[in-house]
């Protein structure tokens, strides 16, 4: 190009943009607002030899990566446990022919193609992040688990395809026996997503609870750091805690369109949907504690420092949050199933009144044994009137026996609340009913003493005897009870008559926060958890094995640490109300196209329930 | 005002707008964030309420040959090398311990001389022993003993010898390991600790 026809192109450009200056001054200044960091970055990247860390100015890389990983992990709980609410959701209805469940399962699937790609968007930032910022750990990590990175892509490819198939062969596959091949599908869609959840797992676990890699082939290397001491524990604790999560989301969506519709129709499909995700949050919920227990188990035998720091170290007083924080989860779900007996089910409120009146108060009770710090802060003097800083009748509660009694008749209490609300508005027929009864009283009366006098009876053996056998002990009773009086019950109200039919749609406002508030719960707890698991490694990025020397080393404490937790917590928020908005967003303009273009939806046609034409059907 | 002060205000803050949305806003979904608004700065008014303990590093330990006079110096940076760059305390108890994946240490540095140690954790598969244990039942260890003088520990010589030292030390022995064996940066390497030869460490485990 001569140097007249590179004149003659600037001029032209000149001319094109007359009148546009402002807009395109403000977006030169724009850039040049984000290119800042850059300038930063380039900086950390200029020291001598191989780089180990970069940062960026203003909001840090170690809390760039944190949000960002800890939306990812949301996202992803999010995107594996709504298949598992889905598929158990359709097995309902192709084994029971209740049409609505499967309906319900398609409403929630048709979220998962967006979900899925915010969630692989964001485990893609979190990728670049990681590799900018922290080069030297990911060239560590990559050394000891290139195999399994390649397992993964493997599975996110088998994911992607499963799901395509699930999704967009849903109507097609309806009856007969295409019908069992989508059930099928769905196993599958669940069977990838498992092992898309404990290949990662396997990265963060070594990470917590490394172990020592001999030499040997790249997939024997692999292998042997995978097979970690935490792997299984968080496996199994992260799995029940997605079910947990998809189902209160799950409610929490529902709570909120049942305080926005207006038609009768809509309000008793979300009322019901919102019945359906507390049952399966609840569900996940009782399990929980248990998974939680096995893992701090398994951590305190792996190394019994990272225990302390946990249990009793600088993270002692998280737990206090944590408990505040399930507490108020157990509260809430129980608190919705008092509403459902309450309003869904004229006439009971008067026969279980008084039960649930005893239930909230032992909750309360239970909660505030749970709340209970082992050592309390104190001036000098509190301290000296005290003998110490322990308080001579709280400090006796604020130890892990008590601890344990607790929150296993938290989840006693709250199996009785479903059992409870399963009863009401039927009465027994079966002749062995009173029986029947009466054994199921007896076993609740006597399971419940067992747990307290096991709590009571680990103050006095020594604490390896109480972990090993009393709190298992516990656990297992706790167990018995539910696998008891479960299929008693089931039986019993076979051949029971109903006199009070349910009524769905009558629930007060409240309930729809109370179905928001527990899955803020569930979110908080998974932010608090993640920073809590993270902090335990201290001050290392592969405990023991690489140090962190970068200038964030250090751990926050847990009230700035907060912050970026409910910063997290409401962004996931969002993004998931975004999710269901675009998921629903075609529905609701074919809905308006078919009504008329009012905007309105016909009646019995919530949004997300069966927009599409073939639906209607 | 103090840091924790000023997140409390903006804790406080976020229930404060959380509040006024509840009271001044009709449209559902901005009163079910308003409602959120204040579940999130409650959470963070109560996490702030309680003790605020950071974790801070440690200083991070290095070996100063200049400030080594005696065995027990050397035995004392073993110790810090034992509990961390060298890792053996992730495997290896000091004393019986159930969930130890590896063989306990305790009394590992009577039973065996220097040479065999310095073998031991620089080629470790040159002899093994199912159970060095006297008695019992000869336990099988999940985990294979890494050569510690490579990636990823890499202690070096000096690194090892002062872990030889902690462990001679522990078991109550004369420490064997000599300032004069420790390689001063800059100067040419002193001659190094010979491989026991497979008589002396049949020697050193039977003695």
């Amino acid at each position: 190009m001569s140097a007249i026809q590179e004149v003659e192109t600037v001029q032209r450009a000149l001319r094109a943009i007359r009148g546009q200056e402002r807009w395109l001054l403000g977006l030169l200044f724009t850039a040049g607002w984000f290119l800042l960091p850059s300038m930063g970055l380039a900086a950390e990247g200029t020291a001598a030899g191989p780089t180990e860390y970069r940062d960026i100015p203003y909001i840090g890389s170690r809390n760039l990566v944190w949000i960002v990983a800890q939306l990812h992990l949301l996202l992803a709980g999010f995107v594996l446990g709504v298949p598992i609410f889905a598929w158990l959701c359709e097995v309902i209805a192709w084994r029971g022919g209740e049409k609505r469940y499967d309906k319900l399962a398609k409403e929630f699937t048709k979220l998962l193609t967006s979900a899925y790609a915010t969630t692989a968007l964001f485990g893609g930032i979190l990728l670049f992040l990681l590799v900018a910022f922290y080069p030297k750990l990911m060239n560590y990590l990559t050394d000891v688990f290139f195999p399994s990175f390649l397992l993964y892509c493997l599975l996110f490819l088998l994911e992607t395809a499963t799901l395509y198939l699930y999704w967009y062969g849903w109507d097609a596959m309806q009856y007969g026996r295409k019908k069992t091949l989508h059930v099928f599908l769905g196993f599958l869609l669940n069977f990838f997503a498992l092992f898309i959840m404990i290949v990662p797992n396997a990265w963060a676990t070594f990470q917590s609870s490394p172990v020592v890699i001999a030499d040997g082939t790249a997939f024997e290397r692999a292998w042997a750091a995978t097979w970690n001491p935490t792997w299984w524990p968080i496996n199994i604790h992260r799995l029940i805690a997605n079910v947990v999560l998809g189902g209160y989301i799950c409610g929490a969506y529902a709570g909120v369109r049942y305080l926005s519709v207006k038609s009768t129709e809509d309000r008793e499909h979300y009322d019901w949907m919102g019945y359906v995700g507390n049952f399966i949050g609840v569900f996940g919920l009782l399990a929980l504690p248990f998974a939680g227990y096995w893992l701090m188990r398994e951590i305190y035998q792996y190394n019994q420092q990272m225990g302390i720091t946990l249990m009793g170290g600088f993270l002692s007083w998280l737990f206090i949050i944590q408990a505040m924080l399930i507490g108020v989860l157990f509260l809430g779900s129980n608190y919705y199933f008092w509403l459902g007996i309450t309003y869904r089910i004229p006439g009971s409120e008067a026969k279980y009144r008084r039960a649930m009146l005893m239930m909230l108060i032992s909750l309360l009770l239970c909660l505030a044994v749970w709340m209970t710090p082992h050592s309390l802060v104190a001036s000098i003097e509190e301290a000296q009137k005290m003998g110490g800083a322990h308080h001579p009748l709280l400090g006796v509660l604020g130890v892990m026996s008590a601890k344990m009694t607790v929150s296993n008749l938290m989840i006693l209490i709250t199996f009785m609340s479903f059992v409870m609300y399963w009863r009401a508005g039927k009465q027994d027929t079966a002749g062995w009913a009173k029986l029947g009864k009466a054994v199921m009283g007896a076993v609740l009366v006597v399971a419940s003493l067992a747990v307290i006098v096991l709590g009571v009876w680990g103050y006095f053996v020594p604490a390896i005897v109480r972990i090993n056998y009393f709190s298992t002990s516990q656990v297992a009773i706790v167990g018995f009870v539910i696998l008891t009086i479960t299929p008693l019950t089931a039986l019993l109200l076979k051949s029971a008559k109903t006199t009070t039919e349910m009524v769905w749609g009558s629930m007060p406002p409240r309930a729809g926060y109370a179905l928001v508030l527990n899955a803020v719960m569930v979110i908080l707890l998974m932010t608090l958890m993640g920073y809590a698991r993270s902090s335990s490694r201290v001050h290392w990025h592969v405990y023991g094995v690489m140090r962190d020397t970068s200038p964030y080393a250090y751990s926050p404490a847990l009230g700035s640490a907060s912050l970026i937790m409910a910063f997290c917590t409401f962004f996931f928020c969002i993004l998931v109300a975004f999710i269901f908005w675009v998921a629903t967003m075609g529905d609701k303009y074919k809905a308006a196209a078919g009504s008329g273009g009012k905007g309105e939806l016909p009646h019995g046609i919530p949004a997300m329930a069966g927009g599409a034409p073939e639906e209607r059907q | 005002m103090s840091e924790v002060a000023q997140l409390q205000l903006i804790a406080l803050s976020i229930v404060g707008v959380g509040i006024l949305i509840l009271l001044f806003i009709k449209a559902v979904f901005i009163r079910v964030t308003g409602f959120v608004f204040i579940v999130l700065g409650l959470f963070s008014l109560m996490s702030l309420a309680v003790p605020q303990l950071a974790s801070l590093p440690p200083a991070e330990e290095k070996i100063d040959i200049a400030s080594i006079k005696t065995p027990t110096d050397i035995a004392t940076i073993g110790q810090t090398v034992f509990f961390s760059k060298g890792q053996c305390a992730l495997c290896h108890s000091i004393g019986p311990s159930e969930s130890a994946r590896c063989p306990d240490l305790k009394g590992i540095g009577a039973k065996l001389s220097k040479d065999f140690l310095y073998e031991s954790l620089t080629d470790p598969q040159a002899f093994v022993y199912q159970d060095y244990r006297h008695g019992g039942v000869p336990k099988e260890y999940p985990a294979t003993m890494p050569a510690i003088n490579k990636d990823p520990i890499g202690l070096s010589k000096n690194e090892i010898l002062a872990v030889i030292a902690f462990l001679q030390q522990m078991s109550g022995e004369p420490i064997s390991v000599s300032v004069s064996e420790l390689e001063i940066p800059g100067k040419a390497p002193s001659a190094p600790v010979k491989s026991a030869e497979a008589a002396l460490v049949a020697d050193a485990h039977t003695n």
